[in-house]
């Protein structure tokens, strides 16, 4: 009696079909759930709720193969952490938080923008880790070899990575500055304006600069490299004071 | 590692040289230049694409440590000259002496401020045929004392001014293509 009267109360719950049937589902999905972030470990999909951290010794080793000082690397590393936890506190910078750094708002799209991340996030991985901040930021060392720079720049400025800068990517980079001012030039001035430079620098008129162009067009106006030196880096200590003993203190 | 000093961005050799003690005015400095006439120095493509805001990583000290910018651009569609006339106009009713040289400009504040004298540097570039580019640097004196000169100069500039990137520009964008167009 007990058992048909169970019988009965499952089929004349209050339930509908729908209800039961998800009902139903409920076991299987929490099966599921549970494999998914069983796995994920595994991939290292892992919610970032874990910050990366880094220790003294990370540091030394950064100032080994930099022209940095192992201070010096402590006070960039203080600059980071402010930089990378501006919207997720996750010991990384993303694009938004440069963006949000450089231009007071991490919406919008910039070209030259994404070259700079491109060219700071050597792994590719779409966020910007401590060593690589310290890498590039090498480069930007008022005593960094005017070498690296002209590379650095010549990178920079070949979009698709050719291997050439090439006419069509300058005028792409040169509608996007000019549309930070909301500047719509047209296209003849454009053309003039491009027309002007590769006259100096497309030796070979090839419509493209090669590396050997750009090195020579570069020496010929240094100022084009005026932004690949950022004096601040020598007093980088004094901007961003880190107390000696963090240094032990921080977990590996 | 033997200190190396960082190369000049520019050269001020021909705007000292108007300020020199000197009185003896044959010891001016002696124009470089060839006769003919004398134009703005050109802006090529990848100087105008290096003052892109994205490209200028010093705002990543600068903005963190409350520093503020030591020069500020805006770009004119008026001819170099109009726009010598114009600061100048603009600068001496503040109380600023212009100096000038060919498309370099140095204004002296005659007031002593917090750290001296304001000393801006004014330069022109043409960027295009009908386009040139304008900076304005501190090149002596107190930063805030020149971020305060610059906002009481570009009342002045209104009419020259096409665009600027100055983050104080409070104007709004719709508003200021109609106002700020020159009658070319």
């Amino acid at each position: 009696m007990n058992s048909t009267n169970r019988n009965n109360s499952f089929l004349s719950s209050s339930l509908t079909m729908g209800e039961r049937i998800c009902s139903a589902f409920i076991p299987f999905v929490a099966v599921i759930d549970f494999l998914i972030y069983a796995m994920a470990n595994c991939f290292e999909c892992r919610p970032r709720h874990k910050k990366i951290r880094y220790g003294f010794t990370d540091l030394t080793r950064l100032s080994n193969e930099t022209r940095f000082t192992v201070n010096e690397v402590e006070a960039l590393y203080e600059l980071f952490k402010k930089l990378s936890s501006s919207i997720i506190d996750d010991g990384l910078i993303h694009k938004e938080e440069l963006r949000l750094a450089l231009f007071q708002t991490p919406f919008g799209e910039n070209l030259l923008l994404d070259r700079v991340f491109d060219l700071f996030d050597e792994k590719k991985n779409g966020v910007i880790e401590f060593e690589e901040f310290v890498r590039a930021l090498n480069v930007f060392h008022p005593y960094a070899p005017i070498e690296a720079k002209i590379d650095f720049a010549f990178r920079l400025y070949d979009l698709r990575q050719t291997g050439f800068i090439e006419r069509e990517e300058v005028k792409q980079m040169v509608v996007a500055i000019l549309m930070e001012s909301d500047m719509i030039l047209s296209d003849d001035l454009l053309e003039a304006i491009i027309d002007q430079t590769f006259a100096d620098a497309d030796a070979d008129k090839d419509g493209r600069i090669n590396k050997e162009e750009w090195k020579a067009f570069v020496l010929r106006n240094p100022s084009v490299l005026k932004n690949m030196t950022l004096p601040h880096l020598k007093d980088i200590t004094t901007l961003f004071p880190s107390f000696v003993h963090d240094t032990e203190v921080e977990d590996l | 590692m033997p200190p190396r000093f960082e190369q000049a961005d520019v050269t001020l050799d021909d705007v000292d040289a108007i300020f020199n003690e000197s009185g003896d005015s044959r010891n001016l400095v002696v124009e470089r230049r060839e006769e003919g006439p004398v134009v703005p120095a050109t802006m090529n493509a990848f100087e105008l694409i290096s003052t892109s805001q994205g490209l200028n990583l010093s705002s990543l000290f600068e903005k963190q440590m409350g520093l503020v910018k030591r020069e500020t651009r805006f770009t004119s569609k008026c001819s170099a000259n109009e726009i010598i006339s114009k600061i100048e106009e603009a600068a001496m009713p503040l109380g600023f002496d212009v100096k000038k040289n060919n498309y370099k400009m140095k204004l002296l504040g005659e007031k002593t401020g917090r750290k001296g004298h304001l000393a801006v540097t004014t330069e022109i570039f043409q960027v295009a045929p009908s386009l040139c580019m304008v900076e304005l640097r501190k090149s002596g004196g107190d930063t805030l004392e020149f971020h305060k000169f610059y906002n009481n100069l570009s009342t002045g500039l209104k009419d020259i001014v096409w665009k600027t990137t100055d983050e104080r520009e409070v104007e709004e964008k719709n508003g200021s293509a109609a106002g700020s167009t020159s009658s070319q």
